[in-house]
């Protein structure tokens, strides 16, 4: 009977958890894909990895030079 | 929401009666998903520029591990990381002159996970030992001496990350839960119950808000969790494999996932679906990390085969291969500012590109 009645509950815990992603708004995807696009576009000019350093002076983690001035 | 409304248990629920409806939620579910499914990511992103991705090249290389290193962590400072490996030590590192700052021993082996505070004087870590240790940094004192034990699982600890806070910790488990604590009384605030196996991963939402974040585990599912209610509120599961990383994306919007199916997906959660894989037939091994880059083109993977690729998000096509590595790449992440990422390897090293 405890089994039941754990087996049971359980399976009240999974119905609910799907009654509750079943009740979510969603939009089409091909919004969703716009704004992805358009955040991109929007921050790429910040990504130093995707569009490189603007000199390599504000590249923290450039190659020390190996001539130095003395 | 109306569902929360008809969660309270009725005297005629059966079993049955339970079964029948998750059947029909599912359906529903499926039918909804597909509805809205007017386009794809790739068909979009062929009609973009095509843009000539830099070659990242490897700029400092952290050795002081003497096993595995499991998980690394930037401070906000955007200078220092602190890793943790098999070895059963925490690292404190200067990035800029890849030196050893600090050497925290753990209380066991295999620290699985390693997080830094937001205000960069504190670092938590655990693994094996099934703990949360927080260790204050700075002072006169030894951080292993004014050590506090924060999270205690019944299984080990597979991530952990302070969400927006230094008062409080979020951590996963083996035991297949992700918990909330309080970091000064140690007291757990809430408990995140929904995965079926081990939670190997987590990201948290990256809002002001920081009231949701996600978790993935070897159930192959990757959770979207309230973290107010303690309820899973979405949930994505199409990876064939355990689900070894998430990341969110920087947008907020989409999630990205990383599985030992070898692929790594991206989950949009306004759509609520799968929008993208990242995939080659050549390519057989797991993807133990993800990152992403500051604008979200670059989707960053650690991978079993000893390297890490770098996708490009939209195309879905990998346009960067960093190898170097001489193990499992377990780990990437990228500097707070974006200027580099770093990997951690099995081989004992972590290494800095940019």
């Amino acid at each position: 009977m405890d089994m039941m009645v754990s087996t049971l509950q359980q399976q009240r815990a999974v119905t609910e958890q799907l009654r509750r992603e079943a009740a979510i708004r969603r939009v089409p995807v091909s919004v969703a894909v716009a704004d992805i696009v358009r955040y991109i576009n929007e921050h790429d000019q910040e990504d130093c990895l995707l569009v490189g350093f603007s000199s390599q002076k504000v590249n923290p983690f450039r190659e020390k030079s190996s001539c130095t001035v003395l | 929401m109306a569902a929360d409304t008809a969660v309270a248990p009725s005297p005629e629920e059966t079993l049955e009666s339970l079964l029948r409806e998750v059947e029909a939620l599912k359906q529903k579910l499926e039918e909804e998903r597909q509805k809205l499914n007017d386009a794809s990511l790739s068909f979009v992103a062929e009609r973009l520029e095509t843009i000539n991705f830099p070659t990242l090249k490897l700029r400092r290389m952290l050795k002081g591990h003497q096993a595995k290193v499991l998980c690394a962590d930037w401070s906000p400072d955007k200078r220092h990381i602190v890793s943790s490996s098999q070895d059963g030590k925490l690292i404190i590192w200067d990035a800029f002159t890849a030196t050893k700052e600090l050497t925290i021993p753990m209380p066991s082996t295999w620290v699985m996970a390693c997080a830094y505070a937001p205000s960069g004087n504190m670092v938590a870590a655990g693994g094996l030992d099934n703990k949360v240790t927080v260790f204050p940094l700075g002072g006169e004192e030894e951080p292993a001496a004014r050590k506090r034990t924060v999270a205690t699982h019944t299984s080990y600890m597979s991530a952990c990350l302070f969400p927006n806070t230094d008062r409080q910790l979020l951590t996963a488990s083996g035991d297949g839960t992700c918990a909330l604590w309080d970091v000064e009384s140690g007291q757990l605030l809430q408990s995140f119950q929904a995965h079926a196996a081990d939670v190997m991963a987590l990201d948290l939402a990256p809002t002001d808000m920081g009231d949701a974040f996600v978790s993935g585990g070897c159930d192959r599912a990757v959770l979207v969790w309230d973290m107010r209610s303690g309820h899973a509120v979405q949930a994505f599961d199409t990876h064939l494999s355990d689900v070894n990383s998430v990341r969110y994306h920087p947008s907020g919007d989409s999630v990205a996932s990383g599985s030992d199916d070898s692929s790594c997906r991206l989950f949009d959660l306004r759509a609520d679906r799968e929008v993208a894989r990242y995939a080659k037939d050549s390519l057989l091994f797991g993807v133990n990390s993800v990152d992403w880059s500051v604008s979200g083109r670059l989707l960053f993977a650690g991978c079993s085969d000893y390297t890490a690729s770098a996708w490009d998000a939209l195309r879905a096509v990998r346009v960067g291969t960093l190898t170097g590595h001489e193990h499992r790449v377990t780990r990437v992440a990228l500097s707070p500012d974006g200027t580099a990422l770093a990997t951690a390897s099995w081989d004992s090293t972590l290494r800095l590109w940019a």
